[in-house]
């Protein structure tokens, strides 16, 4: 239902230049594959695939998931088919669409990362990579690399030597101060930021007085979390110059107006798509009718307008 | 990829044994005919508490020219399917589907034996119907293995008497047709059945299916086994209903329920 007056989506990213604003979250949207039937890939603004890592990986043993109030739980555990056969097997089939492709990495050592961001960096159809140094399921010594600022700049730069993309860091928010967090990673040459990752919660079975979850936490998603997300965007966009983008319990386009005001460039859809297959494109079309009714003829004029 | 989000429109929800519901879905015609086996995620529209999207199985399925009727069979087990079965008629819900990989029916031998556990005869009932149609499936033998807790569990029984004759109800407590597990029931009848002339199909509870594996272990029979699982999104997605399965070079893995299955070999399912 498009009109004459549709209003200009486009937004850029520093250099990853994007149709509109919208994007699938890591890990909610498989390969693109999943959503195909439901979804007009080319109507997203890009589709950030599940997170990759070197090799294969098994991820976490069931139960992996547990609905809470307003959210749900999750402890997959970086689930993929690895690098290679996302490249070989999944890639073609995103490159026929208008959307940008993200490629999410993962390593469990600073090696891995490398590679993986190499690898990817030669693959046709890669736009940009979102680098994970925030996962909670996955844990390496005992702490996630992106609580700690130093470990989360090394990756940083270590990832922007290996590729010429644009390099997206995603952070998490079991932080005490994420605006740290972010100003190491933008000094290590981060292209852009998105934030937030999942925090970390626990669910109790009454019954058996055991967690819900064999990993016993996981990560919560969804729109409990959404008031937690906004937060952080609006610590971060202070602090930094780099683009951000917002993730965090987005379920409609009023969800993601409120991130674009407080000056997010773009944001993330995830677990609204469990629920609702369609979320992202009613999510385009309700940022589309907003502007309409607004009289704004460009979403750039609303980002960042936010006034505390 | 033909699933798809309908609007459904309740036509009859009742309780047709204690915490047992028979839902019947009115929708848009075009609604996929699904394979027996598949689901659909059923979510209370406008409704957000529930978070989370119910899978249920297909139990079955009629269409005319202007609409389909999605039937569920389904057992109050928590906050969602409790809301389910306060619907009243007239109300809405959202249906995606189906979804998942049906049951396996390409080639169906001269026995068909069917093992259920409660609410696991729901996607069976489904699978009989559309064996029963079935040119090629007449000259079957069609022998069914419905287990219930006991008498007062019983669910969907009646159907399956309208399809079937050679039914073999067990109760765990002996309250109706033979006593004790189904699974120790179908294993007393197993010498009359070879693997070589015998489709064996089976859902249930997890600890049914375990039994079942473990009777079947070390012999040639294949079984297919509808699996349920909590799910987030049923459409491949959150890999958050992963089962252990072995792959095809015999090494773990974890498969999704809702895309991968939710039917499995029996042999492939690796089990705590």
């Amino acid at each position: 239902m498009k009109t004459k007056t549709s209003p200009h989506m486009a937004v850029n990213l520093g250099r990853l230049k994007l149709n509109n604003p919208v994007m699938t979250a890591s890990g909610t949207f498989g390969y693109g594959e999943e959503y195909a039937g439901y979804v007009d890939l080319n109507k997203l603004g890009a589709i950030v695939v599940k997170g990759l890592s070197l090799k294969p990986r098994l991820g976490n043993p069931p139960p992996r998931i547990m609905e809470t109030t307003g959210g749900m739980l999750n402890a997959v555990g970086l689930q993929n088919i690895g690098v290679d056969a996302f490249i070989e097997e999944k890639l073609p089939f995103l490159r026929q669409y208008d959307a940008a492709v993200i490629a999410n990495i993962y390593g469990e050592t600073y090696d891995e990362f490398k590679k993986v961001a190499k690898k990817l960096s030669s693959a046709n159809g890669v736009h940009a990579l979102e680098v994970n140094i925030s996962c909670p399921n996955v844990k390496k010594g005992g702490v996630s690399f992106g609580t700690d600022p130093k470990i989360a700049a090394t990756i940083t730069r270590m990832v922007k030597d290996e590729t010429g993309l644009p390099v997206i860091v995603k952070l998490t928010p079991n932080v005490t101060d994420i605006a740290a967090i972010a100003e190491a990673v933008e000094k290590a040459g981060a292209d852009a930021l998105s934030l937030i990752n999942t925090l970390t919660g626990m669910s109790v079975d009454l019954k058996t007085r055991r967690p819900h979850l064999k990993n016993i936490t996981g990560g919560l998603s969804g729109p409990a979390i959404k008031p937690v997300a906004l937060r952080m965007v609006w610590q971060v966009v202070r602090r930094v110059s780099v683009p951000v983008i917002g993730i965090g319990g987005i379920m409609t386009a009023q969800d993601a107006l409120e991130f674009l005001i407080l000056g997010a460039k773009a944001v993330q859809i995830g677990t609204a798509n469990f629920v609702n297959p369609r979320a992202t494109m009613d999510v385009v079309e309700g940022i589309k009718q907003y502007l309409a009714e607004n009289k704004i003829k460009d979403i750039n004029e609303i980002i960042g307008t936010f006034q505390p | 990829m033909a699933a798809n989000i309908y609007i459904g429109e309740i036509l009859e929800n009742e309780e047709i044994q204690e915490d047992c519901f028979l839902m019947k879905v009115k929708t848009a015609p075009s609604f996929q005919n699904p394979l027996p086996g598949q689901f659909v995620m059923i979510r209370i529209a406008g409704l957000n508490d529930p978070f989370l999207s119910r899978p249920i199985s297909i139990y079955s399925f009629s269409r005319n020219e202007n609409y389909c009727v999605i039937e569920l069979l389904y057992r109050v087990v928590g906050k969602g399917t409790q809301i389910m079965a306060g619907l009243i008629e007239d109300s809405q819900v959202e249906i995606n589907g189906p979804l998942g990989n049906g049951f396996n029916i390409q080639s169906v031998k001269e026995n068909i034996v069917i093992v259920s556990g409660g609410i696991g005869i729901a996607p069976l009932s489904l699978l009989i119907e559309y064996l029963r149609q079935r040119d090629d499936c007449s000259s079957s033998e069609m022998i069914i293995y419905p287990g219930f807790q006991s008498a007062s569990a019983v669910i969907g029984l009646d159907k399956m008497q309208k399809l079937c004759r050679n039914i073999t109800v067990c109760t765990d407590d002996g309250t109706l047709g033979n006593k004790g597990f189904v699974t120790q029931i179908f294993q007393k009848d197993m010498k009359k059945y070879t693997p070589e002339n015998t489709s064996l199909y089976a859902c249930g509870p997890k600890e049914m299916l375990k039994a079942l594996a473990k009777i079947l272990h070390n012999t040639k029979f294949d079984c297919q086994v509808s699996l349920e699982e909590r799910m987030a999104c049923g459409t491949g997605a959150c890999v958050g209903c992963a089962v252990a399965v072995k792959d095809k070079q015999g090494d773990p893995a974890y498969k999704r329920v809702c895309a991968d299955g939710p039917v499995f070999n029996l042999t492939d399912i690796i089990w705590e």
